[in-house]
């Protein structure tokens, strides 16, 4: 090779490179917006997601992304925007364009239990989005190791004290176990772990007692014995796990249920929120979709917006009343 | 092990179907190894749409497996030839591979990081065929008191690494501690040193400040050091380690193989550890440590061939117990879920033909990326021949879009800036950037891990001695602090009673 093609050459392969990138990483520079009067979407649509790339919330999007890229004709890439437990992306979010170029499926935890234990300019509230519609429920159980000496309920009671995983401080996973103790009156000490694959690892190698896990972390080793399910914390029995009980049969009052819901900016105008609807309803009913919900054993909540800000405010109430009660501290924010 | 489930494992693989996804995989993951930034993770994210398109479970778990190590060949090259770690274990390869590269042999330490890249992976995949239940059951015995103990004898290690004088490696490490402790505590959610900004509060992105520390760095001092003068583009000799080269690093590559294999099977952590132990083994052994830090060809072969064979054996909680290791992992585990394989305790028997398809196909993968390799390293070490005036612009570009991918965060390139700053002006006074993002990195491990230890042990620290691995592992964190003291106050002593001795001649003559 010649001493000038040298350079040139890998020139060009950095400026592959840089034009591979710039792609991938989704930088958008049209409006989604629907001012024309044309039909939503007209450009492409941001989809944010406030996790890293491989976790329920993020794959959930995708599939979600994915449907309504088809079903709109448009495209709707997902953004990864990782931070404060879904904060930095709602942050995001609530201060777009209100027109349809950004949407989030949002966590309910981020709205009714992060607030609980993080101080109160950092809590983000449901009023500061319009929500379109519900998406899935992503359930906890309670396990155990299917060697440890506490394999039921009563067990658990027992117990003089015991050691409690978490998937972290502010989630279900935390404030589900907190008030189940809290109600059971038994000593245990929460031990917060950063997600659920650390907190699956404890459980499994014996150096929590128990655990609450959401159902498509813990399902295989449920099935495959190493488990104990001892109960779920929905509102109703999981489809996946039909002989788990739920907390309420069980006579406790300490139901908590994770669930995903698509969010705009306020003010965002309700051609564009129908044709959002439409779209979503046209892709959960395909048979991708819902393959998709069963193999990561979720629940359909394809229920209205004003459903899901119920919810949220009665879940959030319920909550802070609950924790007031039993005296539990998730955080620093009481 | 199942020897017929392990032979019809390669039929699988060496389907010319399989073989063609395994090519295309391990070279999409050898270029974005490359590009600092966009990891393995966001890349099979971006791809998942395509995998749903392909029939067989196998050949996309196959080939999303070959972006994952394919990556880890990639890294390398930005390593050593710009100074830039694209990922927490690579940055150990950087103090030597770019201490060789600006000697103007920058093709061998490519060169044998292939090589140990190859060994390391293949030495872990044996294993990983042989041993894979036992390990798994190894690493659920790893609970937070041996992360702790394991991370604390990381961060003495940390300290050896790099040619600067301790004293200055210890304060820069003691920096990266601190650092280490920015962001939302994990056990109560207070912040810490957030200054109320939310962009702050899951404290700082290692990449982000390795980029920062290194790359930027390097970039403010070479515009420095070439202001004024036209620069003659560095001299770049031989591009292949020669007989003498490959035989002085056989040792680490096995070496660091075992400590790779070993160490990887932990989820979180494992391979920046397997190639901080790996490095530190080599230059503990070593006749003449001084080389280290200042292009010794072992201090290459060991961080990269542990951190290839840690990146392989991070597949065994996943494929025996249906744990991710990482978050490209985790990315892996959702594409098999939507083509309908559960991954879980009972992979192997339910579905042997995945179980065996994909470590089968990393034996291939990994010849793929060794052949691929010997052209590769030709093209990329012609990089270093490019005109500083243009290679400084495109390597300030590459590492921007990098880090902005990373959390399409615009707060991260300035942070980066910020840091890139620090890194000048730290090379100016002489200490080096490597203790400190080692340190932040491990400072994370051990806070944690030490805090759930104390909440497990009801808040006793003689639990961690009631722990045969923690116990073990802080018997050798205390040798290994104490032993240089002992040796010094010795030396010391003799030197005494030598000068001592000699006044006494003085005296009687």
């Amino acid at each position: 090779m010649t001493k000038l093609a040298a350079p040139l050459r890998t020139a060009a392969l950095l400026a592959a490179g840089g034009l591979a990138l710039s792609a991938c990483s989704g930088v958008q520079n049209t409006a989604g917006g629907s001012g024309g009067g044309d039909t939503y979407p007209t450009g492409s649509v941001e989809m944010l997601v406030g996790a890293d790339p491989g976790g329920s919330s993020d794959l959930i999007s995708r599939a979600v992304s994915d449907g309504l890229g088809n079903e709109l004709d448009g495209s709707f890439p997902v953004i990864n925007r990782p931070g404060a437990n879904g904060a930095l992306a709602a942050g995001e979010l609530e201060n777009a364009e209100p027109d349809g170029s950004t949407i989030a499926i949002q966590n309910a935890s981020l709205f009714a239990i992060t607030p609980l234990a993080v101080p109160e300019d950092e809590a983000t509230s449901i009023d500061d989005f319009d929500v379109v519609g519900g998406v899935s429920r992503d359930d906890y159980v309670l396990v155990t190791n299917a060697d440890s000496e506490y394999q039921s309920l009563e067990d658990l009671e027992g117990a003089g004290s015991l050691r409690y995983g978490t998937t972290g401080v502010g989630t279900g996973s935390q404030l589900a176990q907190a008030l189940l103790f809290g109600d059971l009156g038994v000593d245990a000490t929460d031990v917060p772990f950063d997600g659920g694959s650390p907190t699956l690892t404890a459980v499994l190698g014996g150096q929590v007692d128990v655990a609450a896990l959401q159902i498509g972390e813990a399902i295989e080793n449920v099935e495959s014995g190493n488990l104990t399910p001892l109960m779920v914390f929905g509102p109703e029995r999981v489809e996946f796990l039909p002989d788990v009980p739920t907390a309420t049969e069980e006579g406790l009052e300490v139901e908590v249920a994770q669930y995903r819901f698509m969010t705009v900016p306020t003010g965002t105008p309700s051609e564009v929120t129908d044709r959002l609807t439409e779209g979503m309803e046209a892709t959960f009913a395909t048979d991708e979709y819902q393959a998709f919900n069963e193999q990561n054993s979720l629940t359909p909540m394809e229920i209205s917006g004003d459903e899901v800000v119920a919810q949220l405010e009665e879940d959030r109430e319920r909550y802070a009343g609950l924790i007031e009660e039993y005296g539990i501290n998730l955080g620093d924010a009481s | 092990m199942d020897v017929n489930a392990f032979v019809e494992g390669f039929g699988v693989v060496l389907q010319p179907s399989n073989l063609l996804f395994c090519l295309i995989g391990v070279l999409i993951g050898m270029f974005i190894g490359v590009l600092p930034g966009l990891g393995p993770a966001a890349t099979i994210a971006i791809l998942l749409p395509v995998t749903y398109t392909i029939e067989d479970p196998v050949t996309v778990v196959i080939m999303l497996a070959g972006i994952y190590y394919g990556a880890q060949y990639g890294g390398t090259i930005t390593s050593v030839l710009l100074r830039l770690p694209g990922e927490a274990s690579s940055v150990v390869t950087v103090f030597d591979g770019f201490a060789l590269a600006k000697k103007g042999k920058a093709g061998t330490a490519l060169g044998i990081a292939a090589i140990g890249s190859f060994t390391g992976a293949t030495v872990s995949i044996i294993l990983m065929s042989l041993i894979a239940p036992l390990i798994a059951g190894w690493a659920l015995g790893f609970g937070p008191p041996e992360y702790a103990a394991l991370a604390l004898l990381g961060v003495l290690l940390v300290a050896t690494v790099g040619n600067g004088n301790a004293l200055k490696a210890l304060i820069t490490a003691a920096v990266g501690l601190l650092l280490a402790t920015l962001g939302r505590d994990s056990f109560t959610g207070t912040e810490r040193f957030t200054f109320d900004s939310l962009q702050l509060a899951d404290g700082l992105n290692f990449v982000v400040i390795a980029m920062g520390l290194f790359g930027v760095a390097e970039i403010l001092h070479n515009l420095e050091q070439r202001a004024g003068k036209a620069q003659p583009p560095a001299v770049v000799g031989n591009v292949w380690p020669n007989k003498a080269e490959l035989k002085q690093s056989s040792g680490a590559i096995g070496r660091g193989s075992v400590i790779g294999f070993v160490l990887g099977v932990l989820p979180g952590g494992g391979a920046v550890l397997a190639s901080l132990v790996a490095y530190a083994a080599e230059k503990r052994r070593a006749k003449d440590p001084s080389r280290f830090g200042r292009g010794a060809i072992e201090g290459v072969a060991a961080p990269e061939t542990a951190n290839n064979a840690a990146a392989t054996s991070s597949f065994i909680p996943l494929l025996t117990l249906g744990i991710p290791a990482n978050a490209s992992i985790a990315m892996l585990y959702a594409a098999l879920l939507i083509a309908g394989v559960r991954v879980g305790p009972s992979l192997v028997e339910d579905n042997p033909d995945i179980f065996w398809g994909v470590i089968n196909s990393m034996y291939i993968g990994n010849l793929f990326l060794l052949l691929l390799s010997i052209p590769l390293v030709g093209i990329f070490v012609r990089l270093l021949r490019v005109r500083p005036a243009i290679l400084a612009p495109l390597t300030a570009l590459i590492t921007v879009l990098g880090v902005y991918t990373l959390n399409n965060s615009v707060f991260d390139i300035f942070v980066m800036m910020f840091f890139g700053v620090v890194g000048y002006l730290m090379k100016k006074t002489g200490f080096e950037p490597g203790p400190l993002v080692l340190a932040f990195v491990l400072g994370a491990l051990v806070e944690d891990n030490f805090r759930r230890s104390m909440l497990i042990f009801g808040g006793d620290p003689l639990g961690f001695f009631t722990r045969p691995i923690s116990a073990t592992l802080l018997v050798v964190f205390v040798i290994v602090a104490v032993l240089p003291l002992v040796k010094l106050v010795l030396d010391r002593r003799t030197a005494a009673l030598a000068h001592d001795n000699s006044k006494r001649e003085d005296v009687t003559l």
